[in-house]
């Protein structure tokens, strides 16, 4: 994506690995855009709301997930294809967006077309920013030291075996912080 | 049926514009973001010609879902077109985000149009 390479971000994947992580998004993001079309779809030659509520949250959401993986989540490096390449460019669409601004324009519904067209404009824009504030706590202040877990961290989930490499393998256990449960002071 | 299509061809449609985005962002140095603009113009012409073509000669409802909705619906983005209009405009470049947003819509709905008025010819 052009968008995020004006600012320091992610290392980005090897191609192979990217476009596993772009396709299973992107699938999952047709998917959901499928699913509120049919949800909304009203049969007939209506508002496109469908298509301008998918735009208008896939933007947020974009705007959300670069604002965090630019920040905080630096080593995330499947996050980005995965959510904003695959599911935000699956979910939002341009082209519909355009058929549909056209064939309301060849009905001589000129009014529904404009007020489509503009508030796809503002809103989407919109969306990025509101977005992108959430994400940096100018709406939510979130409480404590605002840092947000790694997701792509394995340390979190496998702990350092090994947590000092001043200390032998022949430690005592009497004086191991790790073995008594009282005297924890790491 | 239909939701395996369309979740297929919108896996297709999300590598293919990542694709078409990196070769012509890599050959054209370029302010405006010019693989997105080039996607999402091709993506509406040939919507265009989906739309109007399957209406004319009834080509049937699962098809053109799984094609219009799944593939040319996944590979065109909006959420990256909002994106860069922000990203361009806080940095200081308004014009070129301007110039973005006008050159998109007007040949995008021009091109979606076309699509439209040859996918009823033929």
């Amino acid at each position: 994506m052009p968008a995020v390479r004006s600012r320091p971000g992610p290392p980005v994947p090897e191609l192979p690995l990217r476009i596993v992580a772009i396709a299973a998004g992107g699938s999952l993001g047709t998917l959901a855009r499928y699913g509120v079309d049919r949800a909304l779809a009203q049969g007939g030659p209506g508002f496109p709301w469908a298509t301008l509520a998918v735009n208008v949250t896939g933007s947020f959401i974009l705007g959300l997930v670069v604002t965090l993986t630019t920040g905080r989540w630096e080593r995330a490096r499947f996050v980005r294809p995965f959510a904003v390449i695959g599911f935000c460019g699956g979910f939002t669409t341009f082209s519909t967006m355009m058929v549909e601004i056209a064939q309301h324009g060849q009905h001589g519904r000129v009014g529904t077309a404009a007020v489509y067209l503009a508030a796809s404009l503002v809103g989407g824009p919109a969306a990025v920013v509101v977005g992108m504030a959430l994400a940096n706590g100018r709406i939510l202040p979130l409480p404590g030291d605002r840092s947000i877990p790694d997701p792509d961290d394995l340390g979190l989930l496998y702990p350092d075996p090994d947590p000092d490499p001043d200390r032998g393998p022949d430690r005592d256990p009497a004086n191991d912080p790790d073995v008594d449960p009282d005297r924890v002071t790491r | 049926m239909i939701i395996a299509g369309v979740a297929a061809a919108g896996a297709l449609g999300a590598v293919l514009r990542h694709l078409v985005d990196r070769l012509v962002q890599r050959r054209i140095r370029s302010g405006i973001p010019l693989g997105i603009l080039l996607v999402n113009l091709s993506g509406s012409l040939t919507l265009g010609v989906l739309v109007a073509s399957g209406l004319r000669h009834g080509i049937p409802t699962a098809w053109v879902t799984v094609a219009g909705t799944g593939l040319i619906g996944s590979y065109t983005t909006f959420s990256t077109f909002a994106f860069d209009t922000v990203r361009l405009a806080e940095a200081d470049r308004r014009a070129v985000s301007l110039l973005n947003v006008v050159v998109s819509i007007a040949a995008g709905v021009g091109a979606a149009a076309a699509g439209l008025a040859l996918g009823s010819l033929g």
